[in-house]
């Protein structure tokens, strides 16, 4: 899996009427199947070349990584179902259509999962968001949970989780393992990341094979302080200027 | 020749058409052909005559006299005096510099600012400034004129000038009349002295008229009297009407409305165009899409589900929209030090164009994507008693203004849907006039008919992209009640419309 690895077939000049998702299933053999990839086009790179610039202003930053969120969000919606409806339009004819089906929720994990809140908002009005604050234990070295705080009927909703970076996946799994303990099943939770490492892709995808992993591009690997190469730094410090 | 200032008063500011400004009356029909292009030039008339001999006068009447001619400019030679040296600016406050001799005129930019004009182009003339005697740093933004009246003394001077007009006019009367007309101004407006007046007279202006404006009558297909010339301000009227009469007689029936190449559904021998033909770049059909769409089609729909929606749709759309801008590489270095191989959009200025009313529905998905991004409008709505589409403003965004910038400018036109195609063919053709490149070109709409003018676009602009959610396929006849209005519709009449179905009715009500 090498970063420069855009897809330019990404125009679409002909209606299909049977519903598809806009993702391309990742080819890769090495990495899970329920991993989904935005379609990797010029300007989806050109928006993470921004956003992983280190000069780029803090205005910038939060104007780019929010259109990337909002594609995002755009596609986990994707990956819930629909029914068929049929609605009269304005002009009085009958349209064959379909209607959104299930609630949802969005949970971050915080703290840069809170900075994907607003896109999940612009995309779903009044929408429900729970909390997870997940810390590396310092004496087992292993992700531990601090705090959570969900929606009462959480068990009956879709979960969208959110965190912006996935690089060795241990908060991703310890925050799917806390929702599973609340009653959510596995499939019902729809992961999205704006950049994955494949060693997180890995380990996720191995502990939790039928939940959804959406992420907008996938790097090439973890440096030896298991930061994400190239990555784009921190994610919540470059949001939140702290 | 200065300009004289328009004397204070409403009413007589209505029967004064103000220089170097398009005056629109009615609107502005289609001025191209179903082919894109242009099927004439704009009907230009040079008037030239003496200082204060009523040259102004005279443009004025036949601006009256003309009445529904949609858009007119009276374009002053004053504008076009040349840029002062300081030694020449001292001469110019001590009433010592000759305004009257050619030289004095930018004859190769006077040439050129008409001849943008009379081909329909866009042109941004020259300011000068009487009170600092000097060309400003600021231009004069002007298009879309049917007709252009060039006045000023030496507006039959230069051959190059010449050439552009459709009828020359000079002005004649008797220097001892023009004396008197300018001493009588000149001491009434701008409280100058007799002496001062007739010394400026001696030294330039009347040598100027005997050696320079005076021969240029001979190139005159017509010779107005100063003075008592109703006669010949109808004479010339009639001549310029049954010109326009002509040119429309005979470009009629070329004259660019899509929906009447549509052809109707039944006992049409051509198959509706394919999908393929039109080249459209359809949004993905994912679930998603489909679900919004069925909401906004919804006539339940209610107006707050509608906005968000319609927001929401159309920050998608540009989002898939912008994968016709082109792109570079570029490496950038993370924060954690690594180098980053990714692109850059490679486009030195990005705008939009809202056609009104319904294009507004699409501009804050805009805004969502494109930062910042400068947005301009064009009002065009269809005339009711010819369908034809009318252009009745035009407000662009500044790059698209000057042509050096709007060729190198992507423009991304809004609109909600291309039906019969009329206002989305005369957007497009507004950009090309201004030098905005065919392929630079982005339409955005939600919805585009397949059977509607949709393929008459696609075949006068094959360089065009068209961007939509979806594509219905058929348009059928509607009659829209119309709704009574003081201004634009006092009794209150319906007209026939083409209805796109099954459509999101009419979204510029919601």
């Amino acid at each position: 899996m090498s970063f420069a690895s855009p897809n330019p077939s990404s125009t679409t000049t002909i209606t299909i009427s049977a519903p598809q998702a806009t993702c391309a299933q990742t080819k890769d053999k090495n990495l899970p199947p329920n991993v989904f990839t935005l379609p990797q086009t010029a300007q989806l790179e050109a928006l993470y070349t921004i956003i992983r610039d280190k000069e780029t202003s803090r205005g910038d930053f939060l104007f780019y990584s929010d259109r990337i969120i909002r594609l995002l969000v755009e596609e986990g919606l994707n990956h819930l179902p629909v029914l068929p409806r049929v609605i009269e339009t304005p002009t009085g004819s009958k349209y064959e259509g379909v209607g959104f089906e299930g609630k949802i929720c969005g949970v971050s994990i915080l703290r840069a999962g809170e900075a994907m809140e607003a896109g999940l908002r612009e995309v779903c009005r009044s929408v429900r968001i729970g909390k997870i604050l997940i810390q590396r234990d310092e004496e087992t070295t292993q992700p531990k949970l601090f705090y959570s705080k969900f929606p009462s009927d959480i068990a009956k909703r879709y979960v969208l989780l959110l965190d912006p970076m996935l690089a060795t996946g241990g908060s991703a799994i310890k925050a799917v393992e806390v929702l599973i303990e609340h009653g959510v099943p596995a499939e019902r939770i729809i992961f999205i990341n704006l950049i994955a490492a494949p060693e997180g892709l890995l380990n996720f995808g191995t502990r939790y094979p039928t939940t959804k992993v959406i992420t907008g591009w996938i790097d090439q690997g973890l440096n030896e302080k298991a930061y994400i190469i190239p990555g784009l730094g921190d994610f919540g410090e470059r949001r939140y200027c702290v | 020749m200065y300009t004289s200032p328009i004397p204070p008063g409403k009413d007589l500011k209505l029967f004064q058409p103000k220089k170097n400004t398009v005056l629109v009356s009615h609107g502005r029909p289609p001025w191209y052909g179903e082919d894109g292009k242009h099927i004439g030039n704009a009907f230009v008339i040079g008037v030239a005559g003496g200082s204060a001999s009523g040259k102004t006068h005279v443009a004025r009447e036949i601006v009256r006299a003309l009445g529904s001619i949609p858009t007119v400019i009276i374009l002053s030679q004053d504008s076009f005096y040349k840029y002062h040296t300081p030694e020449e600016l001292a001469l110019a406050h001590a009433n010592m510099l000759d305004f009257d001799h050619p030289d004095a005129i930018d004859m190769p930019m006077f040439v050129a600012c008409l001849a943008d004009l009379k081909e329909c182009k866009q042109s941004n003339i020259p300011v000068y400034s009487f009170a600092e005697h000097q060309r400003l740093a600021e231009t004069k933004y002007l298009y879309g004129a049917t007709v252009i009246i060039a006045e000023g003394i030496m507006a039959l001077h230069d051959p190059a000038l010449r050439a552009l007009y459709d009828l020359k006019i000079f002005v004649q009367c008797d220097s001892d009349l023009m004396l008197a007309r300018r001493i009588k101004r000149d001491v009434k407006e701008r409280g100058r002295g007799v002496e001062g007046i007739l010394n400026q007279y001696l030294r330039f202006v009347k040598p100027s008229y005997d050696n320079f404006v005076r021969p240029t009558s001979s190139h005159a297909d017509i010779i107005v009297p100063g003075s008592n010339n109703a006669v010949a301000i109808e004479l010339i009227c009639t001549h310029i009407r049954r010109q326009l009469q002509e040119r429309s007689n005979q470009f009629r029936e070329r004259i660019a409305i899509p929906h009447q190449y549509i052809k109707s559904n039944s006992g049409s021998s051509t198959p509706p165009p394919t999908l393929e033909d039109l080249n459209l770049t359809v949004l993905p059909n994912t679930p998603q899409v489909q679900g919004i769409l069925t909401i906004l089609r919804d006539r339940g729909c209610s107006r707050q589900d509608f906005v968000f929606f319609v927001d929401r749709l159309s920050t998608l759309l540009f989002e898939h929209a912008l994968q016709h801008l082109p792109y570079v590489p570029k490496t950038v270095v993370t924060p954690v030090g690594a180098d980053s191989h990714g692109k850059q959009l490679d486009a030195s200025h990005i705008c939009g164009v809202c056609i009104q009313r319904s294009g507004g529905a699409l501009e804050r998905g805009f805004r969502r994507v494109v930062r910042d991004v400068p947005v301009g409008s064009l009002l065009i709505q269809s005339d009711l008693t010819t369908g034809e589409p009318m252009c009745l403003q035009v407000m662009l965004p500044v790059h698209v203004r000057y042509r050096h910038s709007a060729e190198n400018t992507w423009v991304f036109l809004l609109d909600a849907q291309i039906g019969t195609g009329a206002a989305a063919f005369m957007s497009i053709r507004i950009l090309l006039d201004h030098g905005v490149k065919e392929d630079h070109i982005v339409f955005v709409a939600f919805l585009v008919a397949r059977g509607g003018g949709i393929s008459v676009l696609r075949h006068a602009f094959p360089e065009v992209k068209f961007v939509c959610a979806a594509v219905d396929d058929e348009m059928e006849e509607g009659w829209l009640e119309g709704v009574q209005d003081e201004i634009t519709n006092p009794g209150g009449i319906g007209r026939k419309v083409w209805v796109m179905e099954p459509g999101m009715g009419q979204i510029g009500e919601m």
